[in-house]
């Protein structure tokens, strides 16, 4: 009785898993099925996965369709430099607002937590204006220099930080060490999850980025990939499909591997703060 | 760790110094870079350098480059530089917040509906002596296409990309059924009816369809003798002319005579569709002939759109504008000019992105002709412009549109009632074309 009622929920849970899974596996598919079909198949209606002959050359069309040489490098400077610049600022005033106790903390911090809830949306032009009297709306700069900090990470980071036990803190201190030193040599290799946790959600978010870097940005030398990719898309009529979804194969392949890479420690993160 | 920290200070050193060396681009030439805060100036090969902003992604995009490229080797003395800056929306919004900062290029597409926005701002350079310095003038262009190019005495906008929509025919099928291909209202209903095939209750294929936009019913309200916005833009222009509209829409879709679409990718559901067999007949642009005609296994026409009280037809697309803050008027006309009459500008664009020819010159070229001797169905376009008509001509139309097409979804999927709804719709309108 026992072992068929086993048998009943291990099947039930296999079943949702499965289901779970081609529900996000789905449009991955859909996207690189697409790829490989030619024109005429993508207008078929009812619409069918499997193309007939795997068209490769999609791939080709659509990278040579612009130069995406140009637009891949600007991507990796712009989602890197926010990323390291991101650490630099975040790691500091995380362990700041997590054990110092100063003046005005509370009202600091729901600053912090102020800026994480204004979308870009609505201080694009201000910004924009500001970035363009300093004279750097023909740089990368613009599409960096507003995410320097991330006050979702000083918030998710400072949380992991608290978990710290002050304890160890004041035994490095007795050591002589110093503030630089117990964040970098203690914190840190604590909260590598955390880390890892906010650098892939900042590089997925402005990795895919297409609203920003398109109002921030007037020349083709300093846009990224994202706007490559739209460009593929007509603006009236019907789009060639194919060559779009080639396009953001290549576009969303750095994500998957940057999470392959990144995975356990996300885990492990999530696991971390359930446990506490 | 001191040696730890200082290898990260070194790499944080590099990765700056990166940011900063590519602020002035890697693969393309220096003198690309426009100088911040002006429309144009002087590059370093001693070329006039214009910006001209465009709309056109896609094959499009790649034919407007072509274009480019074939001024800036036809002379010496002009560099214009391409850029792509989104769809027609998002254009206007970088132009809007590209006018302030003082960054705005020299020449820009606009969207032919947002073209009072920017020419009431008076942001806008004034065509009129430009035309007349190269012996050219506003007669040189299709009637048409100049509905919503003149504010205050001034020519703000000349037209470039244009479309209007049309009728798209699968043939073989009513040829199938004996059909004639529709004129009218009635003669449209008709056919649509006959087309529709149903199955176990279930609709196998549809008489007629279009996409989700404004556009469609505009030209309908518009051959009641209709328009969308009063003429003296005072308020909206059609009452009964809209119940009108929209009952004959519900009408037809009640019996599977009308596919109206999901509003999300509806120009693509519909296309994909009709190109399968599974539509009759749409109203579409003109945009799409290119990706029907000598594509679809069935005999493909195109048509006039069906009359009620008259024929008439909007138009859309973009127009060209140059800005009022362009340091270099003289070298931006130049490019403009030879767009408009050199072969191997906007009317080779034309020939390739088969959008409407502009101006009469082109439309009697031989080049032109052999083309819709090619492709009737692009020759229906051009002629059908004799009924073109525009009244979406207010500064308030964008934001219009969007409660229209908001009215739009009500009564067509949501089945709300038609003559409360277009009521609220146009006291909502009325006020946002008073603010």
């Amino acid at each position: 009785m026992h072992s068929k009622w086993r048998l009943i929920q291990s099947g039930t849970s296999y079943t949702l898993k499965g289901v779970v899974l081609l529900i996000f596996i789905f449009p991955f598919l859909w996207m690189i099925m697409t790829a490989l079909k030619t024109f005429p198949e993508t207008m078929v209606f009812p619409p069918r996965l499997l193309p007939a002959m795997p068209q490769w050359s999609n791939f080709v069309t659509a990278m040579q369709s612009g130069p995406f040489v140009t637009y891949t490098i600007n991507s990796v400077i712009v989602t890197v430099s926010i990323i390291i610049l991101q650490m630099v600022i975040m790691i500091p005033a995380a362990y700041a607002f997590a054990k110092y106790k100063f003046k005005g903390q509370p009202l600091l911090f729901a600053l912090v937590l102020l800026a994480f809830m204004i979308p870009g949306q609505v201080t694009f032009i201000p910004v924009y204006l500001m970035l363009a009297d300093w004279g750097i709306i023909h740089t990368l700069l613009p599409q960096i220099l507003p995410f320097a900090a991330n006050a979702f990470g000083i918030f998710l980071l400072r949380q992991y930080f608290m978990q710290v036990p002050t304890e160890i803190i004041e035994s490095a201190r007795l050591d002589n060490a110093s503030e630089f030193k117990i964040m970098l040599k203690i914190m840190v290799p604590m909260s590598v999850p955390a880390l890892a946790t906010i650098g892939l959600f900042s590089f997925v978010s402005h990795w895919n980025d297409y609203f920003w870097p398109l109002v921030m940005t007037d020349s083709m030398n300093v846009r990224p990939l994202t706007i490559g990719i739209a460009m593929l898309r007509e603006t009236e009529g019907i789009s060639n499909w194919n060559i779009i979804m080639a396009g953001n194969v290549v576009l969303v392949l750095p994500i998957l591997l940057a999470y392959l890479f990144s995975s356990k420690q996300i885990v492990k993160a999530f696991v971390y703060s359930g446990i506490k | 760790m001191k040696k730890s920290v200082v290898g990260s200070m070194l790499v944080m050193v590099m990765l700056l110094g990166l940011v900063m060396g590519c602020s002035t681009n890697n693969n393309q030439p220096a003198n690309d870079q426009p100088a911040a805060g002006a429309s144009g100036g002087e590059g370093k090969t001693g070329k006039t350098k214009i910006q001209f902003w465009h709309s056109m992604g896609g094959n499009n995009g790649e034919y407007i480059d072509k274009m480019i490229k074939a001024y800036n080797e036809s002379q010496d003395n002009v560099e214009v530089v391409g850029t792509f800056q989104g769809s027609y929306q998002e254009t206007l919004t970088k132009l809007q917040q590209a006018v302030p900062a003082n960054t705005a290029p020299d020449i820009s597409m606009l969207e032919r509906a947002f073209v009072p926005l920017l020419a009431e701002a008076e942001v806008l350079a004034d065509f009129y002596p430009l035309l007349e310095s190269t012996g050219m003038s506003e007669e040189d262009f299709l009637p048409g296409l100049l509905e919503n190019v003149k504010f205050n005495g001034q020519l703000n906008a000349l037209p470039f990309n244009r479309s209007t929509p049309l009728l798209h025919i699968n043939k073989t099928l009513l040829d199938e059924k004996n059909l004639k291909v529709p004129a009218t209202w009635d003669e449209l209903e008709a056919v649509a009816n006959a087309l529709v095939v149903k199955e176990n209750g279930e609709f196998k294929r549809y008489g007629y369809s279009m996409p989700y936009a404004s556009w469609y019913p505009i030209a309908m309200i518009q051959q009641l003798k209709g328009a969308f916005f009063h003429a003296e833009g005072t308020g909206m222009g059609f009452d009964e002319e809209g119940v009108q509209t929209f009952e004959f829409l519900k009408k037809m879709q009640s019996t599977g005579a009308l596919y109206y679409p999901p509003a999300q990718d509806s120009g693509n559901i519909v296309n994909s569709m009709f190109a399968s067999g599974q539509i009759g007949m749409m109203m579409e642009s003109t945009g799409v002939i290119g990706r029907h005609a000598g594509v679809v296994d069935f005999d493909y026409v195109t048509a006039y759109l069906p009359m009620k009280d008259q024929y008439s037809s909007p138009t859309g697309g973009a127009n060209l504008v140059m800005f009022e803050s362009s340091k270099n008027k003289e070298a931006a006309w130049d490019f403009m000019n030879w767009v408009f009459n050199d072969p191997k500008g906007g009317q080779q664009f034309i020939l390739d992105s088969g959008y409407v020819p502009f101006t009469k010159k082109m439309a009697e070229s031989a080049e032109m002709k052999a083309q819709w001797e090619k492709v009737p169905a692009r020759k229906v376009a051009y002629e059908q412009l004799e009924h073109a008509l525009d009244t979406n001509n207010d500064a308030a139309f964008a934001a219009v549109d969007q409660i229209f097409l908001k009215a739009t979804e009500a009564i067509m999927y949501d089945n709300a009632d038609i003559r409360s709804t277009l009521d609220s719709f146009k006291k909502e309108a009325e006020k946002l074309m008073q603010e």
